[in-house]
Formats: C-alpha cells, structure tokens, sequence
C-alpha cells in the first residue's frame, strides 16, 4: 500500500494484471507442489476423483467449477485430517477459548478511553466557565475604574501614586480578560484531542468484529476435528489483571465500594 | 429578523458529539441537538425542523451514507444542508458522498477552524 496526496492508494490495482497463461501456470505449479506425490485424493461425494499428479497448466485454465470445488474440498479434507492427526485442535481450542477474552479486555480499553475523554471534556467545561467568570468579572472592574480614573484625573483628589495605581490596575483587568482567551484557546485544543476516543473506538470495533469471524470460524473447525471428549477447560491464570467485565462474575468485586464492604464484613 | 440555524450533529460517540456541539457553540451556533445513529437522525428531521445537519458515516442501524440518501430523497428534507465528519478518508467514500449529494466532507482528527471554514462556506453557498 502506498500514500499519495493524503490519500491511500492500492498499488495493487494499478500493477499491470497477469495474462490468463500466466494464472494457469501459477496456479497449476502450486496445487502442484501441495499435492501427494503419487496417491490420488479421495473423491468428494457426487464429484469425480482427480487425475494422479494434479492438473497440468495446459488444462488448468479452462477447468470447470465443479472441478474448483472438488480441489476446494480436497484441501479442506486434508487440512482437517493434519489438524486432527498432529493434535493442533487443542491450540485450536485455546485460540477459540481465548478469543472472547481478548473481546472483552478490548471492550474494556474502549471503554476506559471513553470514561477518560468525557472526564477530560467536564473538566474542560468546568475550566471554561470559571475562565469566563474571571473574564467578565475583569472586564466589570475594569470599566468602574476606568470611570474612577477619569473622575480622579482631573480632580483635586488626584495623586500621582494613586493615578498610577488606578492606570496599572485597569492594564491588568484588561490583560486578564486576553489571558482568559488564551486559555479557552488550549482548552479547545484539550478538547479536540479527546476526538482519539472517536477514532481508536472504532479501530477497536473492527478488530472485535474480526475477532468474532476468527471465532466462528473455528468453532466450525472445532467441531469437525476435535472428538468432544478431548476439549478440556481452560485454566485460569492466578493473577489476569483488571476485571474487564465484573457483571458478568460473582468472583470478582466491580469498585471500591465492593472492596470496602467485603472488608468490613470480614471485620476489618 | 433572522433565527439562530439548527443543527442535528449525528455520531455514534458520545465523546464526537460533544465535541462537535461544543465546537459549533465556539464558532457562534448554540443552537443544536444529538443523535446517535441514522435512525435516530431520521426520526429527529421528520418530527422538527432542522438547518443543518453534520453527520458521521460509520454508524451502527443506519450510516451516514444511507441517512444522506434518505434525507435527498425527502422532498421536505432534500434541502438541507449535510457535512460528513468522518473518519472514512477513502476516495470512493469521498467521492459517493459528494455524488449522494453532501455538501462538504471532513476527515477526522479534525480542527475547529477546519470545521469553521467548511460550515460557513456551506452556508454562504446555499444562502
């Protein structure tokens, strides 16, 4: 995959496509290389047995479905065959067990993230409006003493100590209503950062929907090559980190509260 | 006298929606109300008037690309300005959703000038 301009471009859809000789002959050297040297495979149900050896390049590109279809169902036969005899049903079986776990821990970071960003975001709220309190409160003062100092300036009142106090105080009444933008303007950037939830949640959301076809896919594997007295359980490992889904377990505590009560209940 | 635009800002995430209403405040429209979904969006544009309408693509029950196709093909809601914030960047997302009729199109991570600059040109161009 390559980048232009911003955007992604396949490359593969600009390389120049192989003739149809050319997919004859790749695909009839790998079935090839993947077939029993001499034995035939066995036939699938309703469909003839193919010749020893493979097709031949020569045939390949004009074969028919049904032909496609019985090598599909050769190479589906045998990889359950090798699963079943070099026992990779169980790795199979810890993958599978293993998969709705990895769901939920990710479930849990998706949702961790997106308790942080609207924890984030109230406090930006918060901030905001004591900066627009603190600005409006200067810009009030302001304007009173800025009237002050006009009566004063041309009064017998009028000192230069106290003149000056009054000049001073209303520059900095001003700046402080500058500074209160200043600080919404990093507020806004604080905020527009919390848009990661947005995007790595949905990043989240297609590995959990990946890992849900993974999951069908070999459960469906499962059930062809494991005889059901093989699946063991799985082991639960002492110490497995935050408690991704603790509605789900009565073993577990879901907050401190939990903690505190269980405690007090056992006298502590 | 002129009325304050509404706009419906329509996102999965909580999180985008409140951005974008906070983002939209910034740049002077208070005025504006949440859905979470196509569906939802839909309900909200048949049942009380809206002016503008920002909306995500990626959206579970109903995206909004089909949300776009729905409100063009209301002939009392086909006039209404419609934003893709998204996260889809890909040519042919673009490209569908300009051709389905959307008004402008923004790419997240996004910023609030971004969001500014293609709002206001949406409404000078439509009037």
């Amino acid at each position: 995959m390559g980048h232009t301009d911003g955007f992604i471009k396949n490359d593969a859809a600009t390389a120049p496509a192989p003739d149809a000789d050319e997919l004859a002959a790749w695909g009839a050297a790998a079935l090839d290389a993947d077939a029993p040297a001499a034995a035939p495979a066995p036939a699938v149900s309703g469909l003839p047995a193919p010749a020893a050896g493979g097709a031949d390049a020569g045939t390949a590109a004009a074969a028919p479905p049904e032909e496609i279809f019985h090598r599909i169902g050769q190479l589906t036969r045998t990889l359950h065959d090798a699963i079943r005899e070099l026992g990779y049903h169980e790795d199979l079986s810890d993958a599978r067990d293993n998969l709705p776990d990895a769901r939920d821990r990710l479930a849990y970071i998706a949702r961790l993230t997106g308790d942080a960003a609207e924890k984030v975001l109230n406090s930006v709220d918060r901030a905001r409006n004591v900066q627009d309190e603190m600005s409006g409160r200067a810009l009030g003062l302001r304007t009173r003493w800025a009237a002050v100092a006009a009566y004063t300036a041309g009064g017998d009142r009028a000192t230069p100590a106290g003149a000056a106090l009054v000049d001073e105080t209303c520059a900095f009444l001003s700046s402080l209503a500058q500074q209160a933008e200043s600080t919404n303007a990093i507020l806004t950037e604080i905020m527009m950062a919390q848009d990661f939830h947005d995007l790595t949640g949905q990043v989240i959301r297609k590995v959990v929907s990946l890992a849900t076809v993974l999951e069908e896919q070999l459960v469906k594997l499962l059930i062809d090559t494991t005889p059901g007295e093989q699946r063991k359980k799985v082991e639960v490992s002492a110490l497995e980190g935050p408690v991704v889904n603790p509605e789900s377990r009565t073993d577990v505590v879901s907050d401190q509260a939990g903690v505190d009560d269980l405690l007090a209940s056992l006298g502590f | 006298m002129t009325t304050e635009p509404r706009f419906l800002i329509v996102d999965d995430f909580s999180t985008m929606r409140r951005i974008v209403r906070n983002l939209l405040k910034e740049i002077g429209f208070a005025n504006a109300e949440e859905a979470e979904d196509g569906v939802a969006a839909l309900n909200l544009l048949k049942s009380s008037k809206f002016d503008f309408v920002v909306s995500d693509i990626n959206m579970p029950n109903m995206d909004g690309f089909a949300l776009l196709k729905s409100v063009r093909a209301d002939e009392n809601l086909k006039g209404i300005p419609f934003l893709m914030v998204t996260a889809e960047a890909k040519k042919e997302d673009i490209v569908n959703a300009a051709q389905n009729g959307a008004n402008g199109y923004i790419v997240k991570p996004f910023t609030k000038a971004t969001l500014e600059e293609k709002v206001q040109k949406i409404m000078q161009k439509l009037g």
